[in-house]
């Protein structure tokens, strides 16, 4: 057996990634990393490790119907009585400078975190969060 | 995910523990021998295990004493085991172990572990030399992405405005053909906003690992292998990126992180 650096399968698992820090956690680490059984088999000690919910990320009727309802909403909340001509005019224009600059700047801060800083910003959570399905 | 980690083979939990008070080690990691640990670095369970290196050779295990009597996996304990894992990256090459990884005892670490696989994770630590993980995730602007589809796609646009006003109940053949065509757009969207990710930091990584969308609207979810050294230049390159996708892509970098993606154990069959 050897132990190479390079990509690893990656399970079926997903989460939402969220402010709190855990969500990002248990993304980066459930299911990845060396798997101890494949080395020790002998003094390898049974103990319980408690699930984590995790959705994984599967186009059903109840996802359609949402984002039926994020169209329509759209519709309602931001773009009032446009047409469909006015509604790609928006597509297509250009970006005010102010939010370019608030996007690339958030970018470069986020860079600038380690996820532990994130973690440790949000204090820590009790439960692991077993709804994914809300909005920001 | 969430499984327990057995016993296997003949042996039973009660040879296997032979340790006082039901303690066993915890293993985080392989890192090289000569590591220093940060004072302040702290292992999982309540309270926190003291981490320690379990040396052997050239190589080192990253455990702290656990109590097997207690559940593992709390959000507390994740949370633990990330940032000891991270903080370790942040400094050198570590290969993390999977969440849950206990062994009997660093004696049965040196035995069991180290001894028989130290030039593997030897090679291994080698290769992941001045480099740590980073994962890049992005996530769509709902409105934008919504505006951008019904632009794009004719037959969306028509069904938005099929059920405009409509009750849901009245208009659902219609709201689910709509979502489907959404959702494959998102895909579709997907699959090419992470080629062009993956493009424009091509020169920023050494290998990079595609992973699942951890949400519908997500954009892109990168693990990359990259220089620690290096990880202005990364930054500055997805800055340039994120300008592109303004209004359109919220970007967020994580790192540097232990190289959860990029370590595998290869078994011919045991």
């Amino acid at each position: 057996m050897t132990t190479s650096v390079q990509p690893a399968a990656t399970g079926q698992m997903a989460g939402r990634p969220s402010p709190t820090g855990l969500a990002d956690v248990i993304d980066t680490i459930l299911d990845k990393g060396l798997v101890i059984d494949a080395y020790v088999r002998v003094s390898l000690v049974g103990i319980e490790v408690l699930t984590v919910d995790a959705r994984v990320v599967v186009a059903s009727v109840d996802t359609y119907l949402r984002f039926a309802e994020a169209a329509n909403r759209l519709d309602m909340a931001e773009t009032g009585e446009q047409g469909l001509p006015e509604v790609l005019e928006t597509t297509k224009g250009v970006p005010s400078a102010d939010r370019t600059k608030k996007v690339v700047q958030g970018v470069l801060e986020a860079a600038d975190e380690k996820l532990t800083d994130i973690v440790e910003s949000h204090g820590m959570k009790k439960k692991a969060p077993r709804r994914r399905e809300e909005e920001e | 995910m969430g499984r327990s980690t057995k016993v296997s083979g003949g042996s039973v939990p009660e040879q296997a523990t032979p340790r006082q008070q039901n303690m066993a080690s915890y293993l985080y990691g392989v890192v090289p021998a000569d590591l220093n640990l940060a004072s302040d670095d702290r292992g999982l369970g309540d309270p926190p295990g003291e981490v320690q290196l379990v040396r052997h050779g050239e190589v080192a295990a990253l455990v702290s004493d656990v109590n097997v009597d207690q559940p593992l996996g709390q959000p507390d304990d994740l949370l633990a085991y990330e940032r000891l894992l991270d903080s370790v990256a942040a400094k050198g090459p570590v290969l993390p172990f999977r969440f849950g990884a206990v062994l009997a005892s660093p004696e049965a670490i040196v035995e069991e572990l180290l001894t028989p696989f130290h030039d593997e994770f030897l090679g291994a630590l080698r290769d992941l030399e001045g480099q740590a993980e980073y994962i890049v995730k992005g996530r769509y602007v709902e409105s934008a992405l919504m505006r951008e589809i019904l632009a794009e796609n004719p037959e969306a646009a028509a069904l938005r405005e099929a059920i405009r006003g409509q009750a849901e109940d009245v208009t659902r053949n219609e709201r689910i053909r709509l979502g489907e065509l959404i959702a494959a757009t998102i895909e579709a969207k997907r699959d090419l906003d992470t080629r062009t990710l993956l493009d424009a930091l091509s020169s920023h990584y050494s290998t990079a690992m595609v992973r699942p969308p951890s949400h519908e609207q997500d954009a892109v979810h990168v693990a990359m292998l990259a220089r620690t050294g290096e990880q202005r230049a990364l930054e500055k390159a997805l800055g340039e990126l994120g300008e592109t996708w303004d209004g359109r892509v919220n970007l967020r970098l994580l790192g540097p992180l232990a190289p959860y993606d990029f370590v595998i154990a290869q078994e011919p069959g045991v």
